[in-house]
């Protein structure tokens, strides 16, 4: 493809984020959102009555969780009388969707109905979490040790390293993609989700079956350099688990897409900085009984230290 | 066919000598690495992925002729797959207490590369007998391997050897930690290296003053 | 092409002797796995009430599960029971499902045809329930369940199932409240956190450290970054107390001493302790609150449960 196309894809998929992003559910009521642990602010369309700031009386719960009323301690509104913020009294589970009723909004004196919106975290940073998780915090490398064969095995030089990650990413977004569409509709509305192995691997097979054929028959070149890599990515264990991680996880399009990105990025990453130590290294007196394999364990396994420095961490 | 002179014991040694999937081929890193904390789990795991071996060796030898050579790889990762799942229900249908120390693992052996590539090296090629020996081989190899990276990382990370107190303190947590595989089986490799170029020298002095 | 019709035909043959197999396979067994699974839950809930192979629980031990139900209908929202009651002839458990508004108010009930044995599946309870349901009803969700156990008419725990994400995936447990809602024993069911690290969550002087704490104090529990002080582990470690170690009076005083101490996080896992500590929070606070209601609609309605 080329860069104009795939620029123009990319603007488009934003569009489409943003649009989803944008949509409130009261016409009044702009923005909701969480802040700290236990603050929620709303921002509206026109200025607010001070008198139902501090009287109405909010309703707020955990969407699962309808009777059970979560308690307010006090409201703050701001000179423009636009931006609400409400502190409660114990700290809020924030992975969880929040619902909210405002009886009866009094704005400048004339009432804009009652509002029944849903605080809930960023679609957007749900979304780029599951991406930095997949690449950084959770690589399939130095986190969770999948594709180990293939990546000791192909990170004998930097070319081929790159070769790789860049055919392993495009084979393991197309086939979670897929995949996810086969597992949404028809493996689990029919309740045969134990065949999901057998799916995932058939459908791998067939997206490089595929990809080997359109890359011989379009751009013969570029099948030289990268043909030789489609069939190792089969024997990788790494391009199965990523939709059954999928799949246990029941992630949806978006999701899943930002995780296979995440997944091939990741590995990507972990190729290209392998490939180049193992350059340099091929070049510097090591003892005998080290070369080769037990220098490339040793050298992972300080890389897979330092990304132990990432765990823990979430962004939103 | 077979290799000429190779007799069963052969191939069985060479599973765990020569070819041993772990220190040798290095592949099916991934178990290695991530699984092996203690001996016992590495035990647990070997039987398992012996089990599997050897069932998917069988399938392979007695239906080679039937595959197409380009899609052989799906077919023996199908094959696996199809044996890990059917050990997976049945260990959780008739051992509920196997299942119970076993069960993660089972799900994981699917992922192996090594028993793949065996099946292409050895089963696609040779008659029933010696490849289920070289099933055997492989799969002991393996588990004696599992075993003994996860001996030293349970020994030097928790001061016990199958849930025993042997040292009565934990030496260095780092060793439980998932990343210590990577050293560990680094160095081990390096052992068995070591020992081999020493014993070619040795061989190699013998035969020159000889 | 004909290759790849005959590698697409080889593929999808191989695929569908695989599965055939699989699904054949999993036919024979899920019944049996079923069971097993049933069996081992059992005997998690029977080791949380202090029952096991040497001290068996009495034949008059029962345990009854309560299902939780969201009801919408039209734009109101109801929460809904499903409770075993006694019925008249006191030989068999009969299931009613009584409707509550988000108020706490009884609103209706419902008397459910339905086999004790039925209410473990899921589709046989919605089955029965759609069968009672006014027709408005737009949808029921499933929302959760508790356990009352009980011993002839005495009533011993209430078992409260839950998850909250851990380190690695979901951390099940089972929380055990006696009658004043306090916790009993903590139970880790499943996890999938590191050997060595997180896995420390299963053993005894994390576990035990929720013993004795009321729900009022549940309500404010923390997890403090300290190490345990050797005494209070010792006394933490019930299985490896000596013979005569403590009298009745050491244990009461050593109880009294540590109920009120938030819990201690377990030296590298601190996020797998918050975890435990805030699903134990979340799920007792939340369990409170609704069977205080529940409670006081089944002696106003005069509802004769089973328990």
């Amino acid at each position: 493809m080329t860069k104009s196309t795939l620029i123009r894809w990319f603007i488009c998929f934003c569009i489409l984020l943003g649009c989803t992003a944008c949509k409130t559910e009261h016409r009044f009521v702009k923005r909701t959102e969480f802040k700290k642990t236990n603050i929620i602010v709303l921002c509206f369309a026109g200025p607010v009555d001070e008198s139902w700031a501090n009287s109405a009386a909010f309703r707020i719960n955990e969407k699962q969780d309808p009777d059970i009323l979560l308690k307010v301690d006090r409201v703050e509104l701001s000179k423009d009388r636009r931006t609400l913020t409400i502190f409660m009294k114990d700290p809020l589970n924030t992975s969880n969707p929040h619902q909210m009723v405002l009886p009866d909004i009094m704005s400048e004196g004339k009432s804009q109905g009652t509002a029944v919106v849903s605080v809930k975290k960023l679609y957007w940073g749900n979304l780029i979490s599951i991406l930095i998780g997949a690449m950084f915090i959770y690589n399939y490398v130095f986190v969770k040790y999948l594709g180990l064969c293939v990546y000791l095995g192909v990170t004998q030089k930097k070319s081929t390293a790159i070769g790789m990650g860049f055919t392993f990413t495009i084979v393991i977004i197309f086939s979670t993609s897929i995949s996810w569409f086969l597992y949404q509709y028809i493996l689990k509305p029919y309740q045969i989700e134990f065949l999901q192995i057998i799916v995932f691997i058939g459908l791998v097979s067939l997206t490089v079956q595929a990809v080997d054929t359109i890359l011989r028959k379009v751009n013969p070149i570029l099948f030289k350099e990268f043909g030789v890599y489609l069939v190792l990515i089969i024997s990788s264990c790494l391009i199965l688990a990523v939709p059954l991680i999928m799949a246990a996880q029941n992630y949806d399009f978006f999701e899943s897409l930002m995780l296979s990105t995440g997944a091939g990025l990741g590995f990507f990453i972990a190729l290209f900085l392998m490939a180049c130590v193992r350059e340099r290294i091929d070049l510097s007196p090591i003892p005998e009984s080290y070369r080769g394999m037990p220098i490339a364990f040793i050298v992972s396994g300080l890389f897979a230290l330092s990304f132990m420095g990432f765990s823990g961490m979430s962004i939103y | 066919m077979i290799e000429n002179n190779k007799s069963y014991s052969n191939i069985f040694l060479n599973g765990i000598l020569n070819d041993n999937p772990i220190f040798r081929l290095a592949l099916s890193m991934c178990p290695a690495v991530g699984i092996s904390t203690n001996v016992m789990n590495g035990l647990l795991m070997g039987i398992a992925v012996l089990f599997v071996q050897f069932c998917s060796s069988l399938t392979i030898t007695l239906v080679k002729d039937f595959i197409h050579p380009r899609i052989r790889i799906p077919t023996y990762t199908l094959t696996i797959a199809t044996w890990v799942t059917v050990t997976d229900l049945v260990l959780a249908a008739f051992f509920p207490v196997a299942y119970k120390s076993l069960g993660i693992f089972v799900r994981l052996i699917v992922v192996f590369c090594f028993i793949t590539m065996r099946l292409d090296v050895f089963a696609r090629k040779n008659p029933v007998f010696p490849s289920l020996v070289d099933a055997l081989g492989m799969g002991f190899g393996f588990m004696l391997g599992m075993m003994a990276i996860g001996g030293v990382r349970e020994l030097m990370g928790m001061g016990t050897l199958l849930g025993y107190d042997v040292l009565g303190f934990r030496p260095l947590l780092f060793f439980v930690l998932p990343c210590s595989g990577f050293f560990v089986v680094g160095f081990m490799m390096a052992i068995f290296n070591y020992t081999e170029i020493v014993y070619n020298r040795r061989k190699r002095e013998m035969r020159s003053v000889a | 092409m004909k290759e790849i019709v005959k590698i697409t035909i080889g593929l999808t043959l191989t695929c569908l002797i695989a599965a055939g197999i699989m699904g054949g396979v999993f036919i024979i067994t899920a019944k049996a796995k079923k069971h097993n699974e049933y069996l081992n839950f059992k005997e998690n809930m029977l080791a949380l009430l202090g029952y096991n192979q040497t001290n068996p629980a009495p034949d008059s031990l029962q345990l009854c599960t309560v299902y939780r139900y969201l009801i919408y209908q039209g734009d109101k929202t109801s929460l809904g029971y499903m409770l075993p009651v006694k019925s008249k002839d006191a030989k068999d458990i009969r299931y009613q499902f009584i409707r509550v508004d988000l108020q706490g108010q009884f609103v209706d009930k419902f008397d459910l045809e339905i086999e004790t044995a039925q209410t473990t599946d899921l589709k046989d309870r919605e089955k029965a329930l759609a069968a009672v349901l006014p027709k408005d009803v737009n949808q029921m969700i499933f929302a959760d369940r508790f356990i009352v156990a009980s011993n002839k008419d005495k009533r011993l725990a209430y078992l409260l199932p839950g998850k909250s994400p851990g380190f690695k995936t979901n951390i099940n447990f089972m929380l055990a409240l006696n009658s004043k809602y306090s916790i009993v024993g903590l139970q880790i069911l499943e996890h999938q956190e590191d050997p060595g690290l997180g896995d420390e969550i299963e053993r005894e002087y994390f576990k035990n450290q929720f013993t004795g704490k009321d729900s009022e104090r549940v309500k404010t529990l923390k997890v403090i970054k300290e190490p345990l002080p050797d005494e209070q582990l010792k006394y933490l470690e019930k299985s490896k107390w000596a013979k005569d170690a403590y009298s009745e009076k050491d244990i009461k005083a050593l109880q009294k001493k540590y109920q009120d101490k938030d819990i201690c996080a377990i030296t590298g896992a601190t996020i797998s302790s918050v975890a435990v500590v805030n699903g134990v929070k979340n799920v007792v606070t939340k369990f409170v609150y609704r069977v205080k209601i529940l409670e006081n609609i089944i002696s106003k309605q005069k509802i004769t449960v089973a328990f």
